[in-house]
């Protein structure tokens, strides 16, 4: 709990920060593999190593997984619909066949209806909410953060002994 | 803003100013990883086997009915190996017993099929096998769902079934036998027949359709309006014409009054034809009227517990829920069974889909691939100690996709429970889903079994049962589609009938009925389909009590039969009189009304024709002549015109 909440943490100050866009923007999209895939599969392990192996933001795939895991439940009948149709196309059959059949894959639970509509759903929307999301951050910092830098109450505060106070203890804390 | 700045960049160590840029991968986090493993490792080691423990006793609970218990349970990762000992199903009925007990079950299951996400066991073992043995503490019985609007038909009508089976006849029969008198219970009856409100509803009926035909009628053409059409025809002139320009005048005279004519007559004509269609539809309503009487004589006899007294009746209330009980347990099984082993598609090469909780699941398997579950074969051993279980037998190929193994599932059982008395069991079951048609067969024998303190019937007035038997039981059940075909054989043998009864009466007719009975044969075929079963089950304990009884009861019931049909025919007698003779008024005037202007139509229609006759042959004669006259003139004319040339 205390790993998520820092995570968390993490995840405001670096929205607040001037860096870290493509991090964060690699969380979302991560989330949204994550939430959508189902919870015990092949897919969720990798995206999950993923997120721990590289410089993902770990707090915002979690968060996102959260929240599109239940866009991603209220969207099961569409998924259901989606996943059927590709599964039952002829001429993908041959490839499906091979992957049922082969080490591994199947863990993928691709041949499940909702898991593969949910999947390709997930893997289209992928590159679209990382440039979706990386640029709702650059807007969020250029026009919510620079407003609240503005504010006068913000200024009071920067200027008083204990905000410095703070300022040098976070400074030599490093 | 250079505090968040800082503080946020310490989040993220790679845009720390001052520590030099950083690579994409986190090698940082290969510690809280290594930790993170650790703990699954631990977790699997420590838990997860305590857990799974748990999870299988809550499913098999549910699947029970009531509470399964697992002694022990241990999984091992590297032979892909699960052993469970210990397990205990209490049996529902009796929670302070087992219905089975198995000391362990032990399988393998091959790592080739699991990292392709199937569950593939080569060989299982089943060992010390053991029946309704005593338990520690009674287990936990869950509470029998109620019957929803979900299930299906033939759910429904094995609750009907059930229904008629639960009637306590023998019950009914004793209370007759001890002197029930029937005359009291039939005062309070009879006030709510069926056929007298149908008679009511039947008379108000009627008047409404009266006054319904009466004020059509009433709208119908006048007497008075054909009698003037009458008049009209009696001026047209039909005798001393002399050129077609008078006959001409006279039809057209004639064909106005027949438009006239037709479009008077065409309404009631039409009105008689519908007139004819409702009376003789409301006879027909007098014909059910009949079969709501003798309902109204059922139901009084089923409310005072008149049962018919033949062995039919009494098979089934005898043994009916035994046999039902077993048909509903054949019909369970082979939901599951179909369920989780479905039959081929009827298309050819069509990919078999399986409906799962969430979406569907597609196989699409190869010859010589795995199936997502296969038992190829598990062993059942049990010889015990002390002789409480010496039972053998095998299951073969349970798959979840028997056409991919390409061989049925079939199961073989024998052996014996001595401590329980039962030996000679044999059984065979056969799951075969290869076709698009499935088949289930179940072959089941038991050579002996004790049967003493059996109940056969059991009501507050009398109790009869075996105080001592020895029964055996064949158990043959075929089902191919929605067909059903089961036939149960029991036998029991040196038996001793126990009888409680609250009257001597009683007890001395049942006594006297069984007397000499050393043997009791049950037979019973159940077939047809799901929706429509067919069920006879004959019994000779069924015959002995129907003689037995006749001999004390038959006057009994046919007097209480005559004073229930008396009853009811007394209750109804004048309202259906009343009733008839109300429908014959109202026929005779309905049809009175229209046979006047019928009479006058016909009689107009038969001038009309005579009219229209007699000058198309005045017409022909005229024409006759004239053209014989012209002819004439043309051959004078011709002779003229010869001469002159």
């Amino acid at each position: 709990m205390t790993l998520l909440l820092k995570q968390l943490f993490a995840l405001i100050k670096l929205l607040n920060s001037d860096t870290g866009t493509n991090q964060i923007a690699a969380g979302f999209s991560c989330g949204l593999i994550l939430g959508f895939a189902p919870m015990l599969s092949l897919q969720a392990l990798l995206v999950f190593i993923c997120i721990f192996l590289f410089r993902i933001q770990i707090g915002a795939a979690l968060v996102s997984a959260f929240f599109f895991a239940f866009i991603a439940w209220l969207f099961d009948p569409v998924s259901d619909v989606v996943g059927s149709a590709i599964l039952e196309t002829e001429a993908l059959r041959p490839m499906f066949t091979a992957m049922y059949n082969m080490p591994f894959v199947p863990l993928t639970r691709f041949y499940n209806s909702i898991a593969m509509g949910a999947g390709v759903v997930s893997v289209a929307l992928a590159p679209l909410v990382f440039f979706g999301s990386k640029r709702l951050v650059l807007a969020y910092r250029a026009k919510v953060v620079e407003r609240f830098k503005r504010n006068l109450w913000w200024k009071m505060w920067t200027g008083t002994e204990l905000f410095k106070w703070y300022a040098n203890y976070e400074k030599f804390r490093g | 803003m250079q505090i968040m700045k800082n503080s946020a960049d310490k989040a993220v160590p790679a845009t720390q100013p001052g520590s030099g840029k950083q690579g994409p991968v986190r090698f940082e986090a290969i510690i809280p990883l290594a930790i993170v493993l650790g703990l699954i490792t631990l977790y699997f080691t420590l838990f997860f086997d305590m857990h799974l423990r748990r999870g299988i006793e809550y499913g098999a609970t549910l699947v029970n009915g009531a509470e399964v218990n697992i002694g022990k349970l241990d999984t091992s990762l590297w032979d892909a190996s699960v052993a469970v000992g210990d397990i205990a199903m209490t049996d529902p009925g009796q929670p302070a017993r087992n219905r089975v007990q198995i000391g362990a079950v032990n399988f393998r299951m091959l790592w080739d099929a699991l990292l392709r996400g199937k569950v593939v066991i080569d060989e299982a073992s089943i060992t010390d096998v053991q029946i309704d043995t005593p338990r520690s503490s009674p287990g936990r019985v869950l509470p029998v769902k109620k019957s929803g609007d979900g299930e299906g038909y033939g759910d429904k009508v094995l609750a009907q079934v059930k229904e008629e089976f639960s009637g306590n006849v023998l019950g009914d029969l004793a209370a007759i036998a001890s002197g029930a008198d029937p005359k009291e219970q039939l005062a309070t009856l009879g006030a709510d027949l069926k056929s007298s409100t149908q008679i009511a509803g039947m008379q108000k009926t009627l008047d409404e359709k009266n006054q319904q035909w009466q004020s059509r009628l009433a709208a119908l053409p006048k007497g008075e309006e054909f009698s003037a059409l009458q008049y009209r025809l009696a001026n047209v002139k039909l005798d001393n014409l002399q050129d077609v320009t008078q006959i001409q005048a006279s039809l057209l005279e004639l064909d106005s009054i027949r438009n006239d004519f037709d479009a008077k007559s065409r309404s009631v004509r039409e009105t008689g034809a519908a007139l004819s269609g409702d009376l003789a539809a409301s006879r027909a309503s007098f014909a059910d009227l009949d079969k709501i009487v003798k309902e109204d004589v059922r139901s009084l006899q089923a409310r005072m517990h008149l049962p018919s007294l033949d062995a039919r009746t009494l098979s089934r209330a005898l043994f009916g829920l035994d046999v039902l009980g077993k048909i509903q347990q054949v019909r369970g099984y082979m939901d599951q069974a179909r369920s989780y082993i479905p039959a081929k598609s009827e298309q050819e090469n069509a990919v078999p889909v399986h409906v799962r909780k969430k979406g569907h699941d597609y196989v699409f398997g190869q010859p010589h691939s795995y199936p997502p579950f296969w038992l190829r074969k598990a062993l059942i051993s049990s010889r015990l100690q002390g002789g409480t279980s010496d039972l053998s037998g095998e299951i073969l190929d349970v798959s979840t996709d028997q056409s991919l193994v390409g061989r049925p599932m079939v199961a073989t059982i024998k052996g014996d429970f001595p401590q329980q008395g039962i030996s000679g069991i044999k059984a065979e079951l056969v799951i075969n889903h290869l076709s698009s048609v499935p088949v289930e067969r179940l072959v089941m024998e038991v050579g002996r079994y004790a049967a003493a303190g059996r109940a056969l019937a059991s009501s507050p007035s009398v109790e009869l049962g075996f105080s001592k038997a020895e029964g055996s039981a064949k158990f043959v059940a075929q089902l191919r589609g929605d067909n059903v075909d089961v036939r149960m054989t029991n036998r029991f043998t040196q038996v001793t009938f126990e009888t409680r009864a609250q009257s001597d009466v009683v007890r001395e007719m049942i006594n006297a009925s069984v007397a000499g009975l050393d043997a009791v044969n049950l037979d019973a075929h159940v077939t047809g389909t799901w929706s429509d079963l067919d069920w006879q089950l004959s019994t000779n304990l069924a015959d002995a009590l129907e003689r037995g009884m006749r001999r004390y009861l038959q006057d009994k019931m046919d007097e209480a039969r005559a004073r229930i049909e008396a009853l009811v025919n007394g209750k109804i007698d004048e309202q259906r009189k009343r009733l008839y003779a109300r429908q014959g008024e109202m026929e005779s005037a309905l049809k009175s009304g229209l046979a006047g202007r019928q009479a006058q139509i016909d009689k107009l229609r038969s001038g009309l024709d005579a009219a229209r006759n007699k000058l198309d042959e005045r017409k022909r004669a005229l024409l006759g002549a004239q053209q014989q006259k012209l002819k004439q003139g043309s051959d004078k004319l011709l002779d003229n015109l010869r001469k002159r040339f």
